[in-house]
């Protein structure tokens, strides 16, 4: 059977102001797939991503996610809700409690009730490893599990796709492994999954595929290994001297 | 709002209950001349307290009313400040120009003598009887006079609040699916209203100063009232005195208030 496509990107161009960010972008991922993006700093990674669920217009080119096209802003609204995103500041709302921040979209966006939303966030707060912390604030938690609560706050949409932009860049290394296996886990329950991240044994271990972006344009993709270890363009080269 | 931090207030937060602001003996204090010069000298410091206490009581209306409504007008006027679309973002900055451009005093002239005029010609040319026998209120003119300049400052404190939140935050909201108005009114404006506090409660100081203004357009607030007095007795040293204690008082007691508000918001904050 044909993998089905489900984010369709066609030639994106995106420029802010002078700055080219997206020089024509072409990328298919197909459901269930996990692709990991890399790239130098200013490549283009964060802009690809908030190309997907319209954080950014864009000028030119299609994106096309789940077979909606983006163009109306109920379009925007329905891609976002098939559409988690977790941000490497977490961004978790520091006014509302860790249950709140797991709970508020649900039941403001999806209009579940307070008892079906807390439901379902100790159920996800439980699967990311988040125990008994529900009614304390994100300021009294440690980054790593702050992150995991973002996770968390993402998946209780019920997304389809989960956008990941360095999601542990942020953190203290002793805390990286912690976020990286709640991610492991969600690839192999066979969540389709975008990450930006450099870290090389997630992306062994979980891509199905590894995209090297520079200068906005897609330069090479293959499986992790293959990319890692026998990188065919110049630019590949270059960059992964640099992290390895 | 570090972990550190957060961590400390919390076991606090019970036992560390509001203890009373040092500041209110300077009420206290201010109070007690007002009572003092009234009991030893009835004439003419209680005649002038019971003259204008009508007054007092038209000066915090017209301060109460006018707040709450900028509040309002503040706020619709910083969304369109904010706002995508070029056409509200173009009128709004037009309107916070204008009304932080012209004096108050100014202002409440136009409201109550020249846009009363301009309603009465423009019902001559249209020969609509209600237009042309309009008359102003001065109480709704002042009113509108107030809060049409306040809201522009108004407006400028909460958008300076929106902004303070990280776009982060936003963003964050956006990709749960929220709407902007879901965003601004569970994200956004709770955690901009910390912000914006302290300097609306200055506004709200300033504004009870400012409605003294209103005393020109025939509203009879304490202002006015201390002037009718002093035309009917010739005593403005006392006179003077007296309202500017009572107007100590009351801008006094505001700004305890204001700083209690700011207490209490500032230690339930993680
Ligand atoms: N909001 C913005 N305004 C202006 N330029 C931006 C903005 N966001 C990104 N850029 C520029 O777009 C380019 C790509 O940025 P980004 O997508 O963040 O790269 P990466 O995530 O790979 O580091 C950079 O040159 C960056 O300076
Ligand atoms: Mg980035």
């Amino acid at each position: 059977m044909e993998p089905t496509p489900i984010i369709q990107i066609q030639n994106l161009h995106k420029h802010f102001g002078e700055t080219a960010a997206l020089n024509g972008v072409d990328l298919v991922v197909h459901q269930g797939e996990v692709v990991v993006i890399i790239g130098p700093s200013g490549s283009g990674k964060s802009t690809l991503l908030r190309c997907i669920n319209r954080l950014e217009t864009f000028q030119t080119g299609s994106v096309i996610v789940d077979e909606i096209p983006l163009t109306t802003a109920e379009n925007i609204n329905a891609i976002r809700t098939e559409v988690g995103m977790v941000f490497q500041s977490f961004n978790l709302f520091p006014h509302l409690t860790v249950l709140e921040n797991v709970t508020l979209a649900q039941k403001v966006v999806r209009k579940r009730t307070k008892a079906e939303a807390n439901a379902i966030a100790y159920e996800l707060l439980e699967k990311v490893g988040i125990p008994e912390k529900c009614q304390g604030y994100p300021g009294q938690l440690s980054g790593g599990q702050q992150q995991r609560v973002a996770i968390a706050r993402a998946l209780a949409m019920n997304p389809k796709i989960m956008l990941f932009d360095e999601p542990t860049s942020a953190l203290d290394p002793e805390m990286i492994q912690e976020v990286l296996d709640v991610m492991l886990q969600l690839a192999k329950e066979g969540m389709t999954m975008v990450v930006v991240s450099h870290e090389m044994g997630f992306a062994r271990a979980a891509a199905d595929r590894a995209v090297l972006m520079d200068e906005g344009l897609i330069i090479e993709q293959a499986v992790p290994d293959v990319l890692f270890s026998q990188p065919t363009q110049e630019r590949t080269k270059r960059f992964l001297s640099k992290i390895l | 709002m570090d972990d550190e931090n957060g961590l400390e207030k919390i076991p606090g937060r019970g036992a560390a209950k509001y203890q009373i602001d040092h500041w209110w003996w300077l009420v206290v204090a201010v109070a007690g001349i007002v009572l003092l010069l009234s009991l030893t000298q009835p004439d003419p410091y209680w005649r002038i307290v019971k003259f204008v206490s009508d007054g007092v009581l038209v000066t915090v209306g017209v301060t109460l009313v006018s707040f709450l409504l900028t509040l309002i007008l503040g706020l619709v006027i910083a969304l369109g400040r904010i706002s995508k679309n070029g056409f509200f973002r173009w009128i709004t900055t037009i309107y916070v120009e204008v009304a932080r451009g012209i004096p108050l005093l100014v202002q409440l002239l136009f409201w109550y003598f020249a846009f009363p005029s301009l309603i009465q010609s423009f019902g001559r040319l249209l020969s609509l009887q209600i237009l042309e026998r309009y008359h102003a209120n001065p109480y709704i003119m002042a009113i509108l006079g107030l809060c049409f300049c306040y809201g522009a400052y108004m407006s400028e404190i909460y958008r300076a609040g929106i902004q303070s939140i990280s776009k982060g935050q936003n963003e964050a909201a956006r990709s749960l699916g929220m709407t902007h108005g879901q965003a601004m009114r569970y994200i956004i404006l709770p955690q901009a209203v910390k912000v914006i506090l302290p300097p609306v409660g200055n506004e709200f100081i300033s504004l009870l100063k400012d409605s003294s203004l209103v005393s020109v357009v025939a509203v009879a607030d304490m202002t006015r009232r201390g002037r009718e007095f002093m035309a009917a007795n010739f005593i403005p040293v006392e006179t003077w005195l007296m309202i500017a204690l009572l107007y100590l008082i009351m801008t006094l007691i505001a700004a305890r208030v204001v700083a209690w508000i700011e207490k209490k918001t500032q230690t339930e904050e993680r």
